[in-house]
């Protein structure tokens, strides 16, 4: 099919563990206002890394200036050792789900439709697709459960069945990185378990890096291996045990939680192979104390 | 009526034109462009008066307007704060005051203007049917290479872009091509009357499908039969082509809307027949 050939690039061949993120004192403006100052961490390859913050606390920002989609006013960011705005041929590498895909529930395109979405950015401008990108969609529709459903217009399926469409869209390339941006709003507890262990399981078989946003913290808690907390600034970064037992989260969220009850955050606690493992060390921060 | 060669002409145009508006008005109808199509038609106005009131061609002149006010509104809404619709409804008025100053000063009240306005069987020339061919072969062939890429705009803007699809570029290029498909219409249809093209046609097709590939082809259908009987209710009533192509795409629609699938699903869903309701839960 003439497709493009998929780079070999320096990344992959460099010794593990590698840094498939990384952030170094990014400013980010926005409207005239600082919305990110002084973020600086990085992600390992292989590990879940759980952002959380209130509303409003710039974590789509982040993520959006991981993507490229938004540019730093200060700083460097690095996705798989390049500059995200100059990823264009690695984009393949990437999959991403935005907040709220506000689409017209009768819009006219099957699960299918939407899956193949994922493929375009591979199948390359002035071409039709392929076999193979048929073969990855279905694949990819079998992995997040959809089998079966692929012929049905998304705006019948319910809110969980449409997020893992658009997981699927996300994982139908060769995707090493996942960006989810509050993947679980909207659904019921039971549908959020479900997609968050769905896409658990995704990483662990295929390997992938998972950066996920989220404000609910008792849903990050039990399945990020490390948890960085923002508002405007990095308050905390850590594993979710230390950064939930933080007496500066409530703090931040400027509330008090209860969400260590369940004890979902030993076994995450245990689980912490892979993260950037700065472990925890006091720092003053503009005459704060800080977990970072 | 086929021994009349004007007729042959504005029947080959007319088809020519519903092929493209297709796959044209599906696009405008499901990114909520229907707005656009007014603005950019009604600013055709302008430019047709401009062009008659030099002796130039007012379909140049047309383009030229048509095309300015396109690229305004993507320019605007990419980059400024104002939002679509009010940038199109400042720009479309303004084209059209232009045209009403010039005709005053100018004085080119004639019988060309109406034609403009609403459309004229006898309105297509040699030259124009082979600009309309001409540019609607393009314009299709923009919509078939770029159909993935633009469907994918049109139903998530922000994912295409994080997947390094050239959304400004293909969106720009989209803008384009739709000035450049009313600018061709407007001898047909008349400036007032061409964004009905850029409606009804996918308004049938989501009657009859719940796939874009349906829906496009339908209303590449709707669109080919409409335009052929209102070409010939324009013949035989004497009325102009537009306001009769117009009338006959709503009568399709309308019966679209009594006796298609879509109908029978809306009148389920009204009786309490919750087709959704088997897959609600999972997740």
């Amino acid at each position: 099919m003439g497709r493009r050939e998929c780079r070999v690039r320096e990344f992959f061949e460099s010794p593990p563990p590698r840094e498939v993120i990384s952030l170094r004192d990014v400013w980010v403006r926005l409207g005239g206002h600082v919305v990110l100052q002084d973020i600086t961490f990085s992600v390992k390859e292989g590990s879940f890394l759980g952002i959380i913050g209130p509303n409003g606390a710039g974590k789509s920002t982040l993520l959006r200036a991981i993507l490229g989609l938004m540019r730093p006013e200060r700083g460097e960011i690095r996705v798989l050792g390049m500059d995200p705005r100059e990823l264009k041929g690695e984009l393949h590498h990437i999959g991403y789900i935005p907040q709220q895909v506000l689409f017209d529930p009768l819009f006219p395109v099957s699960v299918y439709d939407v899956v193949m979405m994922g493929r375009i950015c591979c199948i390359g401008l002035l071409r039709f697709p392929g076999r193979s990108d048929r073969k990855a969609v279905l694949e990819s529709i079998d992995a997040v459960g959809l089998r079966g459903l692929e012929r049905r217009p998304i705006g019948e399926l319910s809110g969980g069945q449409q997020k893992r469409a658009f997981l699927a869209r996300a994982l139908c390339l060769e995707t090493r990185v996942l960006l989810l941006d509050e993947p679980t709003a909207g659904l019921d507890l039971e549908a959020q378990e479900s997609l968050l262990r769905l896409i658990a399981t995704l990483r662990e078989e295929k390997g992938l890096t998972v950066v996920l946003v989220s404000h609910d913290l008792s849903v990050l808690s039990r399945y990020a291996d490390e948890l960085v907390c923002i508002r405007k600034t990095m308050h905390l970064h850590g594993r979710p045990t230390e950064v939930l037992g933080s007496e500066r989260l409530k703090e931040v969220y400027r509330c008090e939680f209860d969400f260590l009850s369940g004890g979902g955050a030993d076994q995450a606690g245990g689980r912490s192979g892979g993260g950037a493992g700065k472990g925890t060390r006091e720092e003053g921060r503009d005459g704060e104390r800080s977990l970072i | 009526m086929f021994e009349y060669s004007f007729m042959v002409r504005a029947l080959i145009g007319g088809i020519a034109m519903a092929l493209v508006c297709g796959p044209l008005s599906f696009f405008v109808v499901v990114k909520r462009l229907a707005f656009a199509g007014m603005g950019i038609s009604h600013a055709a106005f302008g430019g047709v008066a401009l062009g008659l009131a030099l002796g130039i061609d007012p379909l140049a002149t047309a383009a030229g307007f048509c095309c300015l006010v396109a690229l305004g509104i993507w320019f605007t809404s990419r980059r400024g704060r104002l939002h679509e619709d009010a940038v199109i409804g400042m720009l479309f008025v303004t084209a059209m005051a232009v045209g009403l100053m010039v005709i005053r000063w100018a004085d080119v009240y004639n019988v060309d203007l109406m034609a403009y306005l609403f459309g004229s069987l006898l309105g297509l020339d040699g030259a124009d049917l082979a600009l309309i061919l001409g540019l609607g072969a393009f314009s299709l062939l923009y919509l078939i290479l770029f159909f993935k890429e633009l469907l994918f705009i049109a139903f998530d803007e922000e994912t295409a872009r994080a997947s390094g699809i050239p959304v400004d570029f293909i969106y720009a290029g989209f803008l384009v091509i739709l000035a450049l498909v009313i600018v061709v219409s407007i001898k047909l249809v008349g400036v007032i009357l061409v964004s009905a093209l850029l409606v009804f046609p996918c308004a049938v097709g989501l009657q009859w499908s719940r796939n874009y590939r349906g829906v496009v082809a339908v209303s590449q259908l709707a669109g080919m039969v409409s335009v052929s009987v209102g070409l010939y209710l324009s013949y035989r009533l004497d009325v102009s082509s537009g306001a009769s192509i117009v009338l006959v795409l709503f009568a399709v629609f309308l019966l679209s809307l009594l006796v298609s699938p879509g109908r029978r699903h809306a009148i389920a869903f009204l009786r309490g027949g919750t087709r959704k309701g088997g897959d609600g839960g999972a997740g």
